[in-house]
């Protein structure tokens, strides 16, 4: 397609801006419309569109700048919250995978060489019953089927329990924060 | 030797008067807005006809220039880096407010529908209507819904708004070099449908 355009072009269209098309145009240059297709197109749009706009422009019903103002501070406040808290975010995972790798790795060690804490922990909670809590309890209370109510198993769950409390509260501490 | 002094540090010192919802003007770039709140309500009263007019006219849904005019201004606020309106001058920030509500636009386009008619509020048409009821409407409307939306756009820019190609280009992401072509074609087309809207029109009122 070959590209025509017409020098008188910036004529009409700066009539057509000013709102003086057709009435205040010079006699040559409406004769010159009438004959140019790229003129008589540019002057029949861009009276069509600017129409339009004044249209546009008397019917726009606007809201309130002061609404816009207050919705973009939020939303600059929560894009640096959010940026502050991603380096936060990122640690506290690692530390979080840091401690399930020393975790797992301890727990491969010690299933390696046979778990020997455990006989000691038995040695501490028996101990502990015998020592401790046979002169204030029963002796059938804590001494219940094949052996100590404090043998090992229900020292780590209890210690579990206590830790997954412990984070929860901790947790719930930091949200209200 | 000099003491150390080491000095206790918390996260909201690290962005200044973050929790005041203000910002300190060299700290950070990104919370920085390109003006103050009365100079961004003037500029808005300027600015605000001309965006929704385009957005209303290119889009041909009142409603979602509504939508897109909102969130252009919020996130022309939001901006890393701004134009300034000191240095730069308003018509700057004329330009990239229309670059963004650009931009939103063809998001919105490119979206995939999935709502039904069913769903639309009934008033989105009663607006529509209103809005679109007057004479220069009523012919340039029936013109423009046969053009693309690109076409729409560019027609918009050049001729209700007066923008140059090398503006346009900055405003649609397109090449200036192509902005001429693609206007010379749009405009040839929607002159001719006007044309043969006119001569439509004027056959009616002779039968009449």
């Amino acid at each position: 397609m070959i590209l025509r355009s017409c020098t008188r072009e910036a004529e009409v269209k700066a009539l057509v801006e000013r709102g003086q098309w057709p009435q205040a145009c010079a006699p040559d240059l409406r004769a010159h419309v009438d004959v140019c297709r790229s003129c008589s197109e540019l002057a029949l749009v861009s009276a069509a569109f600017g129409r339009a706009r004044n249209e546009a422009l008397r019917t726009a019903k606007l809201g309130s700048p002061g609404l816009l103002w207050w919705r973009a501070q939020l939303r600059r406040r929560h894009v640096a919250v959010e940026r502050i808290s991603r380096p936060i975010l990122s640690a506290q995972i690692f530390a979080i995978a840091l401690n399930l790798a020393v975790a797992a790795s301890l727990a491969v060690w010690q299933a390696r060489h046979g778990l020997a804490w455990l006989t000691w922990l038995q040695q501490v909670s028996h101990d502990f019953n015998s020592q401790w809590l046979g002169s204030i309890l029963p002796t059938d209370l804590f001494s219940a089927g094949s052996g100590s109510l404090m043998n090992p198993l229900v020292l780590i769950s209890a210690f579990s329990i206590l830790a997954l409390v412990g984070c929860v509260v901790v947790y719930f501490a930091s949200e209200k924060q | 030797m000099p003491k150390r002094r080491i000095s206790r540090m918390f996260w909201e010192s690290s962005i200044p008067n973050i929790l005041a919802g203000d910002a300190a003007p060299q700290a950070s770039s990104a919370a920085v807005p390109p003006m103050d709140d009365e100079a961004f309500a003037a500029f808005y009263e300027r600015s605000a006809r001309s965006l929704w007019a385009y957005l209303a006219r290119t889009s041909g849904d009142p409603t979602l220039a509504e939508d897109i005019m909102q969130e252009s201004y919020v996130r022309f606020l939001c901006l890393a880096n701004p134009p300034s309106y000191l240095a730069e001058g308003e018509i700057a920030c004329r330009r990239y407010l229309f670059r963004i509500a650009t931009n939103l636009l063809h998001d919105h386009w490119r979206r995939p529908r999935v709502g039904s008619i069913e769903e639309m509020p009934e008033n989105l048409f009663a607006r529509a209507d209103e809005h679109f009821s007057s004479d220069a409407q009523m012919i340039l409307g029936p013109a423009l819904a046969h053009m693309r939306p690109r076409d729409r756009q560019l027609l918009w820019l050049a001729h209700a708004e007066g923008y140059s190609h090398r503006e346009i280009a900055e405003i649609t992401g397109l090449a200036t070099a192509s902005i001429r072509l693609l206007l010379f074609r749009a405009r040839r087309k929607i002159a001719r449908l006007l044309q043969n809207q006119e001569c439509a029109s004027q056959a009616r009122g002779r039968q009449a």
